[in-house]
């Protein structure tokens, strides 16, 4: 289907864990440096013709630069905005009403979100005041504080076995795995030697864990022994942005990086890029896998376009 | 009982052997410090080689000036564990943070010292007692440390004015008493004295002010002196000042002329930018579409920290190395976090912004191009194509001018009217004859200048024999549009 056009520089996408034509983006105008933002829930047109449609857009005062929908009601979306404050919307709601909520605690700007696939009641902000806040959607205030990163916190990631434990990748080369229940953090791995912009899960396998960095390169951890990393994955030019482990196949991940491009790697095989998606013409910040639709990709960038394809066709396809 | 055991059962299938060693202590309530079951507790044992290089790490005098943080995180990313790290700081006996208020040690009196003393190894205590706490426990001691310090100083500080006061009117005071009794007691005794007697304390006190008052004389003179050497001093600067700003005013007339020549010669890519945006940077090549906008925005001063080492990841340099270009950095710090080891982009400062003045000489050049669009257009051409070549090797953020691109999304370059241009040329070349009669009129003594100026700025000018062949241009056409 063709691209979407949105107005601002997207930032993040995110696919409905309720609905399958439903998707969330995550824009902010002039890259994200300064000016508004804007939340766009599209709907994704079930014969692959027809366009891409958006049902709402809700614009912020400050960069939105993270999305997450909510596991318990369908209607609910969070959003990480740059004033350091996370936003609660509804989309059944009239746009008069929404943000339902506007959580105001971070310093400074919340640069991730990550709702809990386990517990569905409570979701995590990373933020660049180096701390992870950890929140229920019924609490007016934040439920925890994690603060031991000595730089911004970039992403938090839920494991989507154990629905207290937690990664969290952060500008100071380490990666920690943390547990609500303990009061620190109960590993740190020194996952690479510059900035680690993301974290994520395998969701086959609950000890494995992929980081990307600004090194260029993706490391598959397992927490068992996290000394040495199971497999590194060189193959993009620039800083790796996103790293996500498929939802229908173990070993299948998709990363987008400042190269523009979009690559599908296994890290079981040998040669483990096993696809490449050359189809944006700026950073390609955003990028999700569908649970629904196994093989549905989904992805934006700096260039203000939302490609949504399935795995093997051509985004660019009309 | 039994629920708290079952509930955490059915939460974490995985963990089950913890959680049967969490049934049994199931009567205590508190969550079991996971220390060796769960998957996501590193259960290695303290490398104690590990802790021996982090002793001698933290053993360093550059490593002991810095905040614990960097230690810390230092440590952290070298991959020792955060037992292994509270090892280490508890074999280096250093002056950490807990113990502030000794080292901030404003009071002399042996009372708040002793305290100090005794506060610190208290401190310590705490902070040894529980490691896993980790930087937040320090966070909060310290401000409590902080005050019940302050309340101690503040005391001493009154006790110590108490007592000087004391000291004054006990000491100081009777001292001047008695003085002045002596002297009133000589007054009088001076009275009864008997002529040709030693000379009395008036008398001395007199010859004492006369040479008072001659020594203020001459301090009286030498000052008077200084003043007008400051003045003389003053009057020199002032002409130093003058002859500056007539230096000043001459570099800029060159350095204008100079602008002037070099346009002539680069006119086709100067023109390209003239339908460019305003506020573009000083370099000669555009970048098209929103990028121009990019630069002239305040706000954040730069993009998030990760993409400004994306494209050239710094080598990795050892831990003094770091120190010091972290030391060195202006640094100005959030609020929360104790201290922080490097200072975020945003605190850097903006880089500066730098606006051209191309458009005022491309208006005034456009009247040397005698309707030579297509030339110019093929130099356009060219210059996107090199500009296309050198840019796709530059990063991605860059190049927006990739063929792709320009076949979805066509940029015309601007194309100004040929048919105006003519106009734009004689509009443009009549006020020079109107600005060079007006400088007739006003003394013909200053026509000259111009003329005499260019000369001299080829004269004085360092760039070779080419340039000297453009003024001479000049010259006659401004003597030809006379």
């Amino acid at each position: 289907m063709p691209a979407f056009k949105i107005p601002f520089n997207g930032y993040s996408v995110k696919f409905s864990p309720f609905n399958e034509n439903r998707l969330a983006v995550a824009t902010a105008q002039n890259f994200g440096i300064l000016g508004n933002g804007r939340v766009h829930v599209l709907s994704i047109p079930p014969s692959p013709g027809a366009p891409i449609v958006e049902t709402a857009a809700y614009d912020t005062a400050d960069a939105v630069y993270d999305i997450a929908w909510s596991e318990s009601h369908d209607s609910l979306l969070v959003a990480a905005i740059a004033d350091g404050s996370v936003k609660v919307y509804d989309t059944n709601l009239p746009p008069a009403s929404n943000p339902l909520r506007s959580l105001q605690e971070h310093t400074r700007e919340v640069h991730a979100v990550d709702y809990n696939p386990s517990r569905r009641d409570s979701f995590l902000t990373a933020s660049w005041d180096d701390s992870i806040k950890l929140w229920t959607v019924d609490r007016p205030i934040s439920v925890r504080t994690f603060k031991e990163h000595a730089y911004c916190v970039y992403a938090a990631a839920w494991n989507p076995r154990h629905a207290d434990v937690f990664a969290s990748a952060s500008g100071d080369c380490t990666v920690r795995v943390w547990d609500v229940r303990e009061p620190g953090s109960t590993m740190i791995i020194p996952a690479h030697d510059f900035e680690v912009l993301y974290t994520d899960w395998n969701k086959y396998d609950d000890c494995i864990l992929a980081t990307a960095s600004v090194d260029k390169s993706i490391r598959v951890w397992d927490v068992r022994s996290f000394r040495v990393p199971v497999t590194v994955l060189n193959g993009h030019n620039y800083a790796v942005r996103k790293v996500k482990f498929s939802p229908h196949r173990g070993s299948l991940m998709i990363s987008c990086s400042y190269d523009m491009t979009v690559c599908l790697w296994d890290y079981m095989v040998e040669d483990a890029l096993v696809g490449r998606y050359d189809h944006h013409t700026e950073f390609a910040v955003g990028v999700d896998m569908s649970v629904l639709v196994e093989g549905l990709l989904a992805s934006t960038g700096w260039d203000e376009l939302v490609y949504v394809w399935q795995h093997g066709t051509d985004p660019r396809a009309p | 009982m039994a629920s708290p055991s079952t509930d955490t059962k059915i939460e974490n299938p995985a963990l089950a052997e913890p959680r049967n060693e969490g049934d049994q202590n199931a009567t205590t309530k508190t969550p079991k410090p996971i220390s060796s079951p769960s998957v996501f507790v590193n259960s290695e044992p303290i490398r104690p080689e590990q802790v021996e290089n982090a002793v001698k790490f933290l053993s360093h005098p550059k490593v002991r000036g810095s905040p614990v943080m960097y230690r810390r995180s230092f440590l952290e990313k070298k991959g020792l564990t955060k037992e292994e790290i509270d090892e280490a700081f508890k074999r280096v006996p250093d002056p950490s943070p807990t113990v502030q208020g000794a080292t901030v040690n404003q009071d002399p009196q042996p009372k708040l010292v002793a305290n100090a003393q005794l506060q610190a190894p208290a401190q310590a205590q705490q902070t040894s007692a529980a490691p896993t706490r980790g930087v937040i426990s320090r966070v909060i001691s310290q401000p409590r440390f902080h005050w019940t310090h302050a309340i101690y100083a503040v005391g001493i500080l009154a006790v110590s004015g108490a007592g000087s006061a004391v000291l004054f009117k006990n000491a100081l005071i009777p001292r001047l008493k008695s003085w002045i009794r002596k002297i009133a007691s000589e007054d009088e005794n001076g009275v009864v004295r008997k002529p040709g007697s030693k000379p009395s304390a008036t008398e001395e006190a007199a010859a004492a002010a006369k040479t008072a008052a001659e020594a203020a004389a001459q301090v009286a003179k030498a000052s008077q002196e200084m003043m007008d050497m400051n003045i003389e001093e003053k009057r020199c600067f002032r002409n130093l000042i003058d002859m500056l700003e007539v230096q000043q005013r001459e570099m800029r007339e060159m350095s204008f002329t100079i602008r002037k020549l070099e346009d002539q010669t680069n006119s086709s890519s100067v023109v390209r930018t003239y339908s460019q945006d305003y506020r573009l940077s000083s370099s000669k090549q555009p970048y098209t579409n929103g990028m121009a906008e990019f630069n002239s925005l305040p706000g954040r001063s730069s993009l998030p920290p990760a993409s400004v080492n994306s494209s050239i990841p710094p080598y990795p340099k050892s831990y003094i190395e770091e120190f010091n270009d972290l030391s060195s950095n202006a640094y100005q710090h959030m609020p929360n976090s104790g201290v922080a080891p490097r200072s975020k982009p945003w605190e850097a400062g903006q880089p500066p912004n730098s606006s051209s003045t191309y458009q005022l000489q491309a208006d005034s050049d456009l009247g040397n191009i005698n309707g030579s669009t297509s030339r110019w257009q093929q130099k356009n051409v060219r210059i996107a194509e090199l500009e296309n070549e050198e840019e796709s090797k530059v990063g991605p953020y860059y190049s927006s001018q990739a063929p792709e691109q320009t076949a979805r999304r066509p940029w015309v370059p601007p194309q100004p009217p040929p048919v105006a241009m003519a106009e734009a040329a004689e509009a443009i070349r009549r006020p020079k004859p109107t600005v060079q009669k007006e400088q007739q009129l006003t003394g013909d003594h200053k026509l000259d200048q111009p003329l005499n100026e260019l000369q001299s700025v080829t004269d004085i000018s360092e760039m070779g024999g080419a340039p000297e062949a453009r003024p001479s241009e000049i010259v006659e056409e401004l003597e030809g549009n006379c």
